[in-house]
């Protein structure tokens, strides 16, 4: 009886925060692998190369906690960053980006009406929509990076405040902001509703057409901010970064505990799961494993994790 | 009375019309590109069109039964990549025929174990499937990139006998190509197993209703594991007659037949709803797509605008693919 119990509560964990279980290995074995791992420097370096993900990762909750998922925003990334970058030709700084995040939450209500109130399978009408976004960011650069020409522009994603650099400072901001949408108001209260059961939620009166619609909205205008400094950081545009970024993030969430079937996780269980892939990929150059392996041990470790998503479902079902 | 009858006519030519829209799409493109460009109707173009057809058409044909069984394959970018590498580099030690019976096998095997991971974490749904699948595809890719050591093989390092591949890249039979000849084989074969077998029968009613198929006595199981290797399988085909076109192959060569393959299957009108459709449909999706490429090549479009092209029309393809369901 007892035994079970133990195994009934370590299944659980393992099951409910795989995240944090990731996370805790690779802390232990950086412990021993002597290098510069645990230093300020390199921790918040760290971070800041997470940050892009992270803030993706925040609009993508939104999508999957209401029952979706939103793959285009590898597109979306890719088009508001060259957008930015060709705005700025025209117009100053601040205004070129508030167009670029607009540019986001267009796409992002373009796909909030195929899905929400056409009725369409989300995941794959998103992958198309990404699929076209990718295309044309390549027709807009010609598929060769373009460099953007504002000094204040590369700062604002180079730039540091008492060594905290900028991006940094911005997800965390972003990071409260998420966490009190979801947590404090009736928008974040009923996009759980809404993903938990869905016919629930339209009959206690929520509007979840409109919920749901503004899930995609968000999700949309944050990958285009995500966009924007993803351009500003590399002070390029680029159309590289495309449908893995997208399949990454939503990976990410889930492996933080939000899952596929709706109504379940959170803004903090998925900074936590983008992590795990920010801290992989550190953890990998800092014991200078091979690019080659490093794609190995992502896909294996993107496996491995819906892999037990699904399980834990399965399991759920069953004892149902 | 009357009314009602030319009413029903005109309501069964309108399902006709969006039944067969692919076909009328085809036609329609064919005679404007025909009148704006005459280059279009030559016989030049024609066997390009022909050989255009080679690989993506494989792949289509695989991606056909898995979207039948309601699921989704990401990972034929992957397989594609492992098979290409590992068949070329098997042809100078073990031999041609070995090489390439090694090279089918291997893309059957990665399809094999996709459904073995699919089955063992009992995903249900298409997201779920699309998700594990993607993680495949990165893990062959990077076994592909971990074998070749990420740099291309050619043709011309390889000594031995290569008539086969050779054949496949650029011989032809008559007027037809060596590569449409295994098309139009494999095409039949796939056809009749859809269509004529208690599996194909499996197949479809699992894509349909799962639970429903389970209840009537269908092991979905064994349908899910027969799709998957299907499409791994006709992946490699693919890979196959990929590589022997251009005589190279590099670890990456398969990127973006994932989602090319599955605009096709949904553009010819495959129901990503699962249980309805067919790998005759399938040609057509690939004609289609294929017509209006070599039409926007032909018109000077950029290849970066044709994939915005072919973006917009995936979107209204599933977009149409499903009003036609409520």
């Amino acid at each position: 009886m007892n035994t079970l119990g133990i195994g009934a509560s370590l299944y659980r964990l393992v099951t409910k925060q795989k995240a944090f279980i990731a996370i805790l290995v690779m802390l232990v074995i950086m412990l021993f692998s002597g290098t510069e791992f645990y230093t300020a420097y390199n921790l918040l370096d760290m971070l800041n190369s997470t940050s892009i993900l992270l803030i993706l990762s925040f609009g993508v909750t939104l999508t999957i906690i209401s029952g979706g998922c939103d793959l285009s925003i590898g597109g979306i990334l890719v088009v508001s960053g060259i957008l930015a970058i060709k705005f700025m030709d025209y117009m100053a700084l601040f205004p070129a980006i508030l167009l670029a995040v607009l540019f986001g939450a267009v796409v992002g209500a373009i796909n909030g009406f195929l899905v929400v109130h056409q009725k369409t399978e989300p995941f794959i009408i998103t992958l198309g929509t990404g699929f076209l976004l990718t295309g044309v960011a390549q027709q807009l650069t010609n598929a060769h990076p373009i460099p953007a020409k504002n000094p204040a522009f590369m700062l604002l994603g180079n730039g540091a405040v008492q060594g905290v650099p900028n991006l940094v400072i911005i997800t965390v901001v972003l990071f409260a902001l998420f966490f009190w949408l979801m947590r404090y108001t009736q928008f974040g209260r009923n996009l759980y509703a809404i993903g938990g059961d869905y016919e629930v939620a339209l009959y206690s009166g929520i509007n979840v057409i409109r919920t749901k619609f503004l899930a995609f909205v968000i999700s949309g205008a944050a990958a285009g901010l995500a966009g924007v400094l993803l351009s500003a950081k590399l002070n390029t545009g680029s159309s590289i970064y495309g449908e893995l970024t997208a399949l990454v993030v939503n990976c990410g969430v889930v492996v933080g505990g939000t899952s596929f079937a709706g109504g379940i996780g959170g803004i903090p269980q998925s900074a936590l799961g983008l992590l795990v892939f920010g801290m992989l990929d550190n953890v990998m150059n800092m014991l200078t494993i091979t690019s080659y392996i490093q794609v190995l041990l992502k896909g294996a470790v993107i496996v491995a994790i819906i892999w037990l998503d699904c399980f834990g479902q399965k399991r759920r079902r069953e004892t149902v | 009375m009357n009314a009602q009858v030319i009413n029903r006519a005109m309501r069964g030519t309108g399902s006709v019309l969006r039944e067969y829209l692919v076909l009328v799409m085809i036609g329609v493109l064919a005679a404007v590109t025909g009148i704006v460009e005459p280059k279009f109707v030559s016989g030049a173009n024609l066997v390009n069109i022909m050989r255009q057809f080679g690989p993506l058409i494989m792949v289509s044909l695989g991606m056909t039964f898995v979207i039948l069984g309601n699921f989704i394959d990401l990972s034929v970018a992957g397989t594609i990549n492992l098979v290409a590498v590992v068949t070329i580099s098997l042809i100078q030690p073990f031999g041609q025929i070995p090489a390439l019976l090694m090279g089918l096998t291997l893309g059957a095997v990665c399809g094999a174990l996709n459904s073995v991971v699919i089955l063992t974490s009992g995903a249900l749904t298409q997201a779920e499937a699309l998700f594990l699948t993607f993680g495949m595809s990165t893990v062959y890719s990077a076994i592909a990139l971990l074998y070749s050591g990420g740099t291309t093989m050619h043709f011309w390092d390889i000594t031995k006998s290569k008539s086969v591949f050779e054949a496949i890249g650029s011989g032809s039979v008559g007027p037809l190509s060596v590569s449409f000849v295994i098309f139009l084989v494999l095409l039949a074969a796939l056809w009749i197993f859809q269509s004529q077998t208690k599996e194909g029968r499996a197949i479809r009613l699992t894509g349909g209703n799962k639970t429903a198929a389970r209840l009537a006595g269908v092991r979905i199981k064994r349908s899910i594991v027969v799709i998957y290797t299907i499409g791994g399988f006709m992946a490699g085909v693919g890979a196959i007659v990929l590589f022997s076109r251009i005589t190279t192959a590099a670890p990456v060569i398969g990127a973006g037949y994932e989602t090319n393959a599955i605009l096709s299957v949904v553009v010819g009108g495959t129901t990503l709803k699962g249980g309805k459709g067919s790998v005759l449909r399938t040609v057509m999706g690939v004609l289609l797509i294929i017509l209006m490429s070599n039409c926007l090549d032909l018109l000077g479009v950029s290849t970066y605008l044709q994939v915005a092209v072919k973006g917009a029309i995936l979107v209204f393809a599933i977009w149409l693919d499903n009003r036609k369901q409520v």
